[in-house]
């Protein structure tokens, strides 16, 4: 049997930049995988994670699109299609919007990748093995109207895929992340979005993988000036599903909304970490995590939110709702503060329990039976992370939701 | 087809306080009963001991319709046996759309969109309105309107109005009161009012009136104990309240 560390050795020896790739992959080997003593990871079954079960594609592999998928490209303005990290379609020409597919790209904060993921285990896993960059740049003033997917699928064992989109001064877009497909697969993304001076980046990432996949995901946007990032981070997916999505508000008056939400059932376990960075004065972050954990599933919520000498009149918000829908399900709740500048506000909320009883006697009070009204509640957690979303969008991935919901089971706490 | 709700001997306790001690009361389909009476008189306690509300605490007593215990059912039982309450605080229900509330209650999917247009058109609610989460960024008088159209949809035999006037403009007033004067004549509906003031009474002209004191109805009768209420207050009751 082939080694993951042979196929991911005659994929890099394939490309035009293997040095650096080499340099990459040495860094990850040095690192090695994470620990569960180690802190960050310590949620992470990773006693299951065998790395030589996975083999690194050196082409894509196409598998037909889900109906899902069909659906929401359907209703979208453009389709970018990934598939197991190789980008195979830009979609249509679109006014204001560039979609490129590039080799080795530096990060958008100026660094290369190498210094940018350094001491990230799995990102630098895809530093290495990422077949190239999904480059969207929207021009500046440019107000795109229709909603921008990304169809990211994964067919091949492990597949790394890379985005970069950047929203020029003054412009405004949607974009959908969507994943699907990743069967018994190791599937690393990185994302990063830079929003430009008094521009709006709404953002969605749909996370839908197999539930037998390892799914390992970083996310950064950066702010400029009084730049704006709503984003919204969904995880049904997935046997560890790792989302970690970070802010970073560099330019004065930049205003940044994350809100992240996951549904855990069988054994499933969810792991969101989040960092609010303020560098600049008067910009503004609010996180609002909520998720539920059946079965004998759990999850991890760990956000940091970090404020630098400067960052005067920032206000910076934290909260997080766990809610636990069986005996055996676990939530973990973890904020966290560093702050060296006086003159901010900061606030963080936190909680580990059932469903409102109040909200749920309301609902039953109509008519609704127990099981409906704790369904209808979940179901509000997500429904609540779509408002940024166009209608029809919204109705399409709220079906997907109550699909997937559907088949879970709901014990009252 | 004619219904009677009745509450018979019922004692409620919240915490370790008794606060319906012996409350009982018959009313038939199509009437408007109201109930007034002074804070502190378990006028609220009764509309949520009724409803199954997680903290009250039935002692003793039996509420039926047409013969059908209410009390050893659940809440969503009661609501399909044909209770329905509206408060003075509707909750907010985040993420939760009044369509999906109304058709997880049983409400016919395919006619229901339409059906919520017509009620909102009648109580006067701005038709987007009915997308948002259920009263969550509506006004008072938009959530008051609002629960109306859900009266509308589920058509329930008793509706228990508990001081849904407090807080209310005269014109959210008048379309309330309105939608719940045409309902007892449409599906016969019984109205339960639990009210502070009179002005409701003016639009919602009730078969009877109970004053409510110490736990227990005090005292019975027509239109008219309104207008005695309005001029003396409850100090006409003292002896029998106290």
């Amino acid at each position: 049997m082939t080694s993951f560390a042979d196929t991911a050795s005659s994929f890099i020896a394939d490309r035009s930049d293997a040095a650096e790739r080499r340099l990459a992959w040495s860094l990850f080997e040095s690192l090695g995988l994470p620990s569960p003593s180690d802190e960050v990871w310590r949620y992470a079954p990773l006693g299951d994670l065998d790395l030589d079960r996975f083999a690194v594609a050196s082409s894509p592999h196409r598998a037909p699109d889900s109906a899902f998928a069909t659906q929401l490209c359907e209703r979208a303005g453009l389709v970018v299609r990934v598939v197991d990290g190789f980008g195979v379609s830009a979609g249509d020409a679109t006014p204001g919007v560039s979609v490129e597919f590039l080799g080795s790209q530096s990060s958008l904060n100026g660094e290369s990748f190498l210094q940018r993921y350094e001491g990230d285990t799995f990102a630098l896993l895809n530093v290495a093995l990422a077949p190239g960059t999904t480059v969207i740049r929207v021009e500046a003033g440019v107000d795109v109207t229709d909603p921008i997917v990304v169809l990211n699928e994964s067919s091949a064992s492990a597949s790394f895929s890379r985005t970069q989109i950047v929203v020029g001064r003054g412009a405004s877009v949607t974009v959908v992340e969507y994943f699907e497909g990743g069967t018994d697969a190791l599937v690393v993304p990185v994302s990063e979005y830079l929003v430009e001076d008094n521009a709006s980046l709404q953002l969605i990432t749909y996370q839908r993988l197999d539930a037998s996949a390892w799914h390992v995901a970083r996310t950064t946007g950066r702010l400029a000036r009084d730049a704006r990032l709503h984003q919204a981070v969904v995880g049904l997916g997935a046997h560890y599903d790792r989302s970690r999505n970070d802010a970073e508000l560099f330019g004065a008056g930049a205003a940044n909304e994350l809100r992240t939400t996951f549904l855990g059932s069988g054994d499933q376990v969810h792991d969101f970490r989040t960092r609010q960075f303020h560098v600049a004065p008067r910009t503004t972050s609010t996180l609002l995590s909520k998720g539920a954990v059946a079965d004998a599933s759990r999850s991890v919520y760990t956000g940091l939110i970090e404020i630098e000498k400067g960052a005067k009149r920032t206000d910076a918000r934290q909260t997080n709702h766990n809610l636990l829908l069986s005996r055996t399900a676990h939530a973990d709740s973890v904020p966290n503060l560093d702050i060296r500048e006086n003159d901010v506000m900061c606030a963080h909320a936190s909680s580990v329990g059932p469903l409102d009883e109040l909200q749920r006697w309301y609902l039953e009070s109509r008519g609704v039976s127990r099981d409906d009204a704790q369904r209808l509640m979940i179901q509000g957690f997500f429904y609540e992370m779509l408002s940024a979303l166009p209608a029809e969008l919204a109705e399409l991935v709220e079906r997907d939701v109550a699909s997937v919901l559907s088949s879970v089971a709901v014990v009252a706490a | 087809m004619s219904s009677t709700l009745s509450i018979d001997g019922l004692r409620v306790s919240v915490g370790d306080k008794e606060v319906l001690k012996g409350f009982s009361l018959t009313m038939r389909s199509g009437e408007v009963h109201a109930i007034m009476g002074p804070n502190g008189s378990g006028k609220s306690t009764l509309a949520h001991a009724l409803t199954g509300h997680p903290g009250y605490k039935v002692l003793d007593g039996s509420v039926t319709i047409d013969g059908v215990e209410l009390l050893t059912l659940s809440a969503t039982d009661r609501a399909r046996a044909g209770l329905m309450l509206v408060l003075q605080q509707p909750f907010e229900i985040p993420g939760v759309r009044a369509f999906d509330l109304l058709e997880a209650a049983g409400a016919e999917r395919s006619t229901l969109r339409a059906r919520m247009l017509e009620e909102a058109e009648r109580l006067e609610l701005r038709p987007e309105l009915l997308d948002r989460f259920v009263n969550v960024d509506l006004s008072g008088g938009e959530r008051k309107r609002a629960e109306m159209v859900q009266l509308g949809i589920l058509q329930p035999k008793f509706a228990l109005l508990d001081e849904i006037d407090s807080g209310l403009d005269v014109d959210a007033l008048d379309a309330v009161a309105r939608r719940l004067v045409a309902a007892t004549t449409e599906w016969n509906c019984g109205v339960l009012a639990i009210t502070h003031f009179r002005r409701l009474l003016l639009e919602l002209p009730p078969t009877m009136i109970h004053v409510m004191g110490n736990g227990r109805i005090v005292a019975t009768g027509g239109p008219e104990l309104a207008e005695t209420l309005e001029r003396d207050g409850y100090e006409a009751f003292r002896g029998v309240i106290a």
